[in-house]
């Protein structure tokens, strides 16, 4: 009869080599769970200080305006920037909720409005006369080329989505273009598969190949990018580039020689029709 | 009393605007910069009283290798007083921890945090360290370095 032992020691042994493994599985979660935190800390910091800033700017022309020294001129400054300080906040939490969004589910169920025929070239004015202020200081232009819009038809699209898409390509231009340059907004329609192409290009930091392949990825910022402006957060890009997915249309970049970069943004102007029926119908008024 | 220079370095053009405005109407002389390579240039050519400096900002291209571990500012901070014991230098930011605070402070330079200084506050701190004064209605440490 064999005895018991030898069978105790190896299930003991069994047992320890398991917890072992636990304690080393529970080791590697811990360092995930700590890196996720870090990395959650260091995002919510750089919202808070992307959206403090613009916010304190605010708060600190409004106390020039209250000043009683102030005249009709420095007013309409002052009301100027801070114009322009509340484009940039509203942005930036537009993004920020888009974010929080896409963290949650990728294909943004929740800010689906309904889809509805967009004027590309009404938009893209309205977003550089927005943006536009902020490239004063640098003087830098938006110039949206209405002439080459005339021949582009409506295209289907979820306006508030699509207008985040190209509010994100203008703000980076207007961040990362040349003192003194232009940025040019130019549309095109081909017949051949009933698109519309958005060319968006502004002369600044160019892009390397390897930059180019992963300019849309999550947090993703060039060394470039970070050391000329370190508060971003590489969402823009990311952001826009889900929103094209969601519809079915596409977003590029090239950066040629020139040094300048060129984004486009290509849309289907009735790809999404047959779809319209499956989204949220517009309220009507 | 001659006109003093106040030297802005940062990138944030909504604060830049709003403390060159309100500096300017007060009989300052300000001068501008959105990088700390460009405002140390400043700060060698030009005669200049007092300094603000933003702590996370562009270093600039030659500055970028320059700076180790040290945040913009930091840098820009030790930089200046090497040149200028005496200079005032304020340095501004949203966010800044703890450990880079002291920093900032061993260097020569005194911390505010943006969100939580009015502008007639920073103004009064900025009169106050160029002449000596304390305006009535505020209590503010006198600048020594």
């Amino acid at each position: 009869m064999s005895s018991p032992e030898p069978d105790k020691d190896r299930v003991i042994a069994d047992l320890k080599r398991q917890v072992a493994k636990l304690q080393a599985e529970v080791a590697v979660l811990q360092t995930a769970n700590a890196r996720m935190n870090k990395e959650r800390i260091e995002y919510l910091q750089n919202v808070s200080h992307q959206l403090v800033a613009p916010l304190n700017a605010i708060k600190w022309h409004i106390e020039n305006l209250t000043s009683s020294r102030i005249g009709l001129d420095r007013a309409k400054k002052v009301l100027r920037s801070i114009y322009s300080q509340a484009t940039i906040a509203v942005h930036l939490a537009k993004n920020f909720v888009f974010m929080s969004n896409l963290e949650a589910d990728h294909s943004l169920s929740a800010l689906r409005e309904p889809l509805e025929l967009v004027q590309l070239d009404r938009l893209l004015v309205n977003l550089a006369d927005d943006f536009q202020p902020l490239g004063w200081n640098k003087e830098i232009d938006i110039h949206v080329d209405t002439k080459g819009f005339y021949n582009v038809p409506d295209v289907l699209a979820i306006k508030p989505l699509i207008s985040q898409v190209f509010s994100n390509i203008i703000e980076n231009a207007l961040k990362y273009s040349k003192k003194t340059s232009v940025i040019e907004v130019e549309g095109r329609y081909v017949p051949a598969d009933d698109s519309v192409v958005v060319t968006i290009s502004n002369e600044g930091i160019p892009l390397e190949p390897g930059e180019v392949a992963r300019i849309f990825e999550r947090g993703y910022r060039t060394k470039e990018a970070t050391n000329a402006y370190p508060a971003g957060t590489g969402f823009g890009l990311y952001i826009a580039k889900k929103i094209m997915d969601i519809h079915e249309g596409s977003i590029l970049v090239e950066s040629p020689r020139s040094g300048r970069a060129v984004f486009h943004v290509v849309l289907f102007v009735k790809k999404l029709q047959g779809k319209a029926r499956e989204w949220p119908k517009k309220p009507s008024s | 009393m001659a006109q003093k220079t106040v030297l802005l370095i940062d990138d944030e053009q909504g604060f830049l605007e709003a403390l060159a405005d309100a500096l300017e109407s007060e009989g300052y002389r300000v001068l501008t910069a959105s990088s700390g390579e460009e405002g140390l240039r400043i700060a060698a050519a030009e005669k200049v009283d007092l300094v603000t400096v933003d702590v996370m900002m562009p270093p600039g291209r030659s500055l970028e290798d320059r700076l180790s571990s040290l945040t913009t500012g930091v840098y820009i901070v030790k930089e200046l007083r090497k040149s200028f014991p005496k200079l005032p230098i304020f340095c501004l930011s949203v966010i800044t921890d703890e450990p880079t605070i002291r920093e900032i402070e061993r260097s020569g330079g005194r911390f505010f945090r943006k969100g939580e200084t009015s502008l007639k506050h920073m103004l009064a701190t900025i009169h106050s360290a160029l002449t000596g004064t304390v305006r009535s209605g505020y209590t503010i440490h006198r600048w020594s370095t």
